[in-house]
């Protein structure tokens, strides 16, 4: 049954990938501007017929549909083109970029979590009182900060006016230890970490508050446990597995958070690349790019619907599919 | 129903903060009237000045009053929003109402077609649709070449992406809809399909959907800002909230009110909205657990 | 537990301290701020200004302008003259004026890797840039070269096809290593990606300048050390970072906290962000503002009935005050422009006719040609027309959407209504400006080269149009016979009085016909910390960075 699933679910994601891998690079190429066109402008020496010439040897000249077929035909042997802003076949570049980018969702993650838990714990076990609604305050401050705006702020409040944190890069050139990194992880990551704690911590208290209305909790308590005991000893746990499936879901949702972090702190991770990709007209790369995001979100998206099951066996998968 | 509501302090903030906003957003030329501002006039002697009698809240970096360039920024961030979401409602409500109703391989396709477009990471694709050249599609000039362009293709393409939960409420209120007593009554009598989703279903189904819509507008405004930030979305001299943090960036300390209002304003009608849309919530969909 | 406590406030202490504390880096490294990260490293293929930039550092042309605008030699020996001899006369084979020009490489010239520079490289490169498969970006110099005689390891005589005034600075092309560049070369199509300037760049080889790419990481900043095989002066700095820092904000916030030393002037600020910058940051660094050769000015349609008359054109640049704009928002940092041609060129004639803000001779020359019906304060034509031109230009530039604002307003006092619309670069010049689609006026900057002949952009054949492939840079569409020949004489024409006289006819013509309203000239900020010293700004596209061996730190 899982084994059938799985294969469906995969059916459907290379479809997906490829539908998106076609519209992508139609609209891609509907993008004004080759940077052969912008050349002209700086260089006083370029004529009209190095341009055409250019643009001949580039492959911009041929048809959308044949040059999508090319790098098709390519892709399907695992040639995914030549990055022409990076002077390196595309998938080299996404190598480094991954590491970034995951190091810095991952220690948002983790610190995200390490603050949603606890406190979405707490507000629900003080459920509409006054530290819940500043608890919900908060978290509702979270998610509706424009990220971008709240880069700018932090940026100017620690780098300008306290100069305590460099205002970007993921390093000091030259230096490279681990303070000095850690120095750089500081601001992108609370930025990423405001933006997404508030969704993690309410449905920690929605989850927690749940889990403590079912029947096993009030057994407990008639056992004459004492509510600490009964919370983390048979909560808890409870509690928590729903978290694993947001978690898997909001993959996805972090790459778009991230893309705008990584550019307003010249973090150089995917994000940035595929920005960059995008308005630098590297075709190759900037597809390549937003394939690999959406399969992640593909496959978190398909983690989190397994996890799900497997959490609440009183579901069947068929059951999740109605429901969605 | 009211009742609920209005036991949810902050959302009837947020409602009253919001109608105060649009309010004064639309009313903008006439606020600019009474106080003799001008979001238009450019004054070089008045660069980037801090809040004086003339400039209640100082110039911009050209000199333009900045409480007028913010209230009429306003009206475009609304109104974008606004209509984006109720786009996306659209589409999103014809979607789940015909998957739910005609259920079976029609549903099925479109679910995973929405499964699809869920899938895809939204910003990115945002930004691809947002820098491409209209005029490559074949549009005609007067359209591209026109000074609201920015306007419909941002509300053009967050609608495109935008629909998708609405999708999923609907159809899954169809879903449960249609088993119920009244709808098969209707069936029995004859009914066309069509008077059925329009007379029966689509009415029980308007809480979820004005709920979604509502949480839906906040995300909206920040996307909007988001494009309009990157130099993708509104285009300059036109004011949205989004593009007038663009050019705040590079003033960040000589001027650095000039970053502070137009992120502020967004803040706070994003988190109106999401009060707004919370309390709805409890007010028209209890059985939502919190 | 006191000790744990004490240890553990002391460690924390430590830890804070680390953790907040700036490193600092020796003066004998030079951080250097630039705007964007070079596309690739190849010499000759895709130009780009910031690439020049940092290759001045690392090998350098045969022939450049000085900061005096003088012609110098880097890599030959001395100028090509045809006074001497090393630059001669003679007949094509089709009976054209051609010329022969013989350069001799600097002796010492060697790679980094200890090979030699010799004519082989140069034969090579010859031999690759004239093959239209490679990808060089500019192929003109290759394909008029018709043949190479070598008289030994460094002395050759190309044979030109077309004799051109310009003959010593055209043909300069820029050497690649035989040695390492000829096996990637095997199969050409590939060769712009299989180029070791791409897939090894910190091959030593490539290099034969003061400095080479020791180092690069992509997308983020370049690393240059001092060569040991460079035969000049040798340079100070024993370590060169270049930072590529896109924000503008990014970029001063580094700067002010030390991350940077320096940002470049070519390739950083504009002068609106230099002079924000400036007044708060005076006592530590010093401003430079050199103006150069990038003249802004605003591309006027030509076919536009409105615009097609003459006298309109020159009221809306009497209607405009283009000195008050300079003072207000430039602090008098960009001169204002007369024409196209630079005021420290050689070629300049201070005499050619120029427009002073006037507006009473603005509203006469409007009157006169038939916009002379006011209603609501905007002319209208006796056929009842508004007097509408729409103004465009690149988004999100803050300095041209200032000019913008302010030439609206300045325009309206003279009756003319101005509507801007701008599109992001891409578009705008992609689309909009390539394809004249630009219905009245088009603003933006041409970057041109000393005593560079503005063929391209003012011959007649040069129009772009769907007819030729949108070839050509004529945007206003501006056919003017007395123009056609004065471009023509003066690529050929080089007697000097001869010379300058064409020229004086050629600014003459702009002048009175103005296919284009001049705004003024751009000027790069050099913003230098106080210790940086032996940067000379140059006004034109051959960088500082051709000295960088002066640069050092002062004691």
């Amino acid at each position: 049954m899982i084994f059938r699933y799985t294969v469906e679910r995969i059916f459907q994601s290379l479809l997906v990938l490829l539908v998106l891998s076609f519209l992508v690079y139609g609209l891609i190429g509907l993008m004004p501007g080759d940077p052969i066109d912008l050349m002209i402008q700086s260089d006083p020496n370029l004529t009209a017929g190095d341009a055409q010439r250019l643009k001949a040897i580039h492959g911009l000249d041929q048809p959308l549909f044949e040059r999508y077929a090319a790098w098709l035909g390519n892709a399907v042997q695992g040639d995914f083109g030549y990055s022409r802003n990076h002077r390196q076949p595309a998938i080299d570049v996404i190598g480094d970029r991954i590491v970034n980018t995951s190091v810095l969702l991952g220690l948002s993650l983790i610190l995200s979590l390490a603050i949603a838990i606890p406190v979405g714990i707490y507000a629900a076990l003080r459920p509409y009182s006054k530290t819940d609604y500043a608890v919900n305050l908060a978290c509702f401050a979270g998610i509706s900060i424009p990220p971008f705006w709240l880069a700018l702020l932090l940026i100017i409040l620690f780098a300008i006016v306290l100069g305590w944190l460099p205002a970007g890069g993921m390093m000091t050139i030259g230096d490279g230890g681990i303070i000095d990194r850690l120095h750089h992880l500081i601001l992108p990551v609370v930025t990423l970490t405001i933006a997404s704690v508030g969704d993690f911590t309410r449905f920690m208290r929605a989850s927690m508050l749940q889990t403590l209305r079912q029947d096993f909790i009030r057994t407990a308590q008639a056992k004459g446990l004492s509510m600490t005991q009964v919370v983390v000893g048979h909560a808890l746990r409870n509690a928590m597995l729903p978290l694993v499936t947001i978690i898997a879901l909001s993959f996805g949702r972090l790459f778009s958070g991230g893309l705008i972090t990584e550019t307003m702190f010249a973090w150089q991770g995917m994000g940035k690349m595929i920005y960059d990709a995008i308005l630098g007209n590297d075709y190759n790369l900037a597809l390549i790019g937003l394939m690999f995001a959406t399969a992640l979100t593909l496959i978190g998206n398909f983690l989190a619907d397994i996890g799900y099951v497997w959490l609440d066996p009183r579901v069947s998968l068929t059951d999740r599919e109605r429901s969605q | 129903m009211l009742r609920r509501f209005l036991q949810h302090k902050m959302a009837v903030l947020s409602l009253v903060t919001l109608m105060l906003l649009a309010l004064v957003s639309t009313g903008a030329p006439l606020i600019e009237g009474l106080f003799g501002l001008d979001a238009q006039a450019e004054n070089l002697f008045h660069r980037s000045q801090p809040p004086s009698l003339a400039h209640p809240l100082g110039t911009d970096e050209i000199g333009r009053d900045l409480l007028a360039r913010l209230l009429h920024g306003g009206r475009v961030s609304l109104a974008v929003a606004l209509a984006a979401a109720l786009a996306s409602a659209v589409i999103g409500t014809i979607v789940g109402l015909f998957a739910g109703y005609y259920g079976g391989r029609f549903d099925a396709f479109l679910m995973r077609f929405t499964d699809g477009v869920i899938s895809l990471p939204l910003l990115p694709l945002l930004i691809v649709l947002a820098a491409i050249d209209l005029s490559k599609l074949g549009l005609p000039d007067s359209f591209t070449q026109s000074e609201n362009v920015s306007l419909y293709r941002i509300i053009l393409i967050i609608s495109i992406v935008g629909w998708t939960t609405v999708a999923r409420l609907v159809r899954a209120e169809t879903l449960t809809l249609k088993q119920r007593e009244f709808v098969r009554a209707a069936v029995a009598q004859g009914a066309t399909n069509g008077r059925i989703m329009r007379v029966h279903i689509l009415p029980n189904a308007v809480s979820p959907i004005i709920v979604a819509t509502t949480l839906s507008v906040g995300n909206i405004i920040l996307f909007e800002s988001v494009l309009s930030f990157l130099g993708l979305g509104i285009q300059p001299p036109v004011a949205s909230w989004g593009n007038m943090l663009t050019n705040a960036q590079e003033l960040i300390w000589s001027a650095p009110q000039l970053a502070v209002w137009p992120g502020l304003l967004i803040f706070v009608t994003v988190i109106a909205f999401n009060f707004l849309g919370d309390g709805l919530q409890d007010a028209l969909d209890p059985r939502a657990i919190d | 537990m006191l000790r744990i406590v004490t240890n553990g406030s002391r460690a924390m202490a430590l830890l804070l301290v680390l953790l907040f504390a700036t490193p600092t880096v020796a003066k004998d490294t030079l951080v250097i701020g630039i705007s964007q990260f070079p596309r690739n490293f190849n010499p000759n293929i895709e130009s780009m200004l910031v690439k020049s930039y940092i290759l001045a550092m690392a090998r350098r042309p045969f022939i450049v302008y000085d900061a005096d605008w003088k012609l110098k030699c880097l890599l030959c020996v001395e100028l090509p003259d045809l006074k001497n001899g090393t630059a001669k006369i003679e007949k094509t084979k089709d009976g054209k004026k051609g010329v022969a020009i013989t350069y001799t490489i600097q002796p010492e010239a060697t790679w980094g890797d200890g090979v030699p520079v010799t004519t082989k490289d140069v034969l090579f490169t010859w031999k690759i840039g004239r093959d239209k498969r490679t990808g060089f970006s500019n192929i003109e110099p290759f394909e008029r070269v018709t043949s190479i005689d070598v008289h030994d390891d460094k002395k050759f005589t190309v044979h030109v096809s077309k004799f051109t005034c310009d003959y010593r600075t055209r043909y300069s092309i820029g050497v690649l290593p035989t040695h390492i560049e000829e096996k990637n070369f095997a199969d050409p199509t590939q060769y712009r990606i299989k180029s070791a300037y791409e897939t090894d760049t910190t091959n030593p080889g490539l290099w034969y300048g003061p400095y080479r790419i020791t180092e690069v990481a992509s997308g983020s900043h370049i690393v240059l050390e001092p060569n040991p095989t460079w035969w000049g002066k040798k340079p100070t700095f024993k370590r060169i970072i270049v930072k590529a820092i896109e924000k503008t904000s990014a970029l001063t916030a580094n700067l002010l906290s030390g991350d940077i030393d320096y940002i470049a002037g070519e390739a950083g600020l504009t002068v609106d962000d230099a002079l924000a910058f400036e007044g708060r940051a005076k006592k530590n660094f010093d401003t430079v503002y050199k103006s150069g050769l990038i003249y802004e000015h605003i591309d006027l349609n030509l076919d536009n009935p409105i615009l097609k008359d003459r006298r309109v054109r020159r009221a809306l640049l009497h209607a405009i005050d283009r000195e008050a704009i300079s003072k207000q928002l430039f602090q008098g940092h960009q001169p204002v422009a007369n024409g196209q041609t630079n005021p420290l060129d050689t070629v300049y004639d201070p005499d050619t006719p120029s427009y002073a803000h006037d507006p009473k001779k603005a509203r006469q020359l409007l009157d006169e040609a038939g916009w002379s019906v006011l209603k609501d304060g905007i002319r209208h034509n006796a056929k009842g027309e508004r007097l509408q031109l729409e103004l465009m230009t690149t988004a999100g530039n803050k300095s041209r959407e200032l000019i913008q604002q302010v030439l609206q307003s300045q325009w309206r006092r003279s009756g003319v209504d101005i509507r801007i619309r701008n599109q992001p670069a891409r578009v705008f010049f992609g689309e909009t400006v390539s394809r004249r689609k630009f219905e009245h006026m088009a603003m933006y900057a041409w970057i041109s080269a000393p005593q560079g002949v503005p063929r391209t952009t003012l011959h007649s054949t040069m129009i772009p149009s769907a007819a030729n492939g949108w070839s050509g840079q004529n945007y206003p569409g501006f056919a003017h016979p007395a123009m056609d020949k004065a471009l023509d004489d003066a690529e050929t024409n080089c007697d000097p009085a001869e010379n300058r006289a064409i020229w004086k006819d050629l600014q003459r013509v702009y002048a009175e016909e103005l296919p284009a309203l001049p705004l003024y000239f751009r000027a790069n900020p050099f913003i230098t910390p106080k210790w940086l010293k032996g940067i000379v700004p140059t006004g034109h596209q051959f960088p500082t960075t051709l000295r960088i061996e002066d640069w050092h730190a002062a004691k």
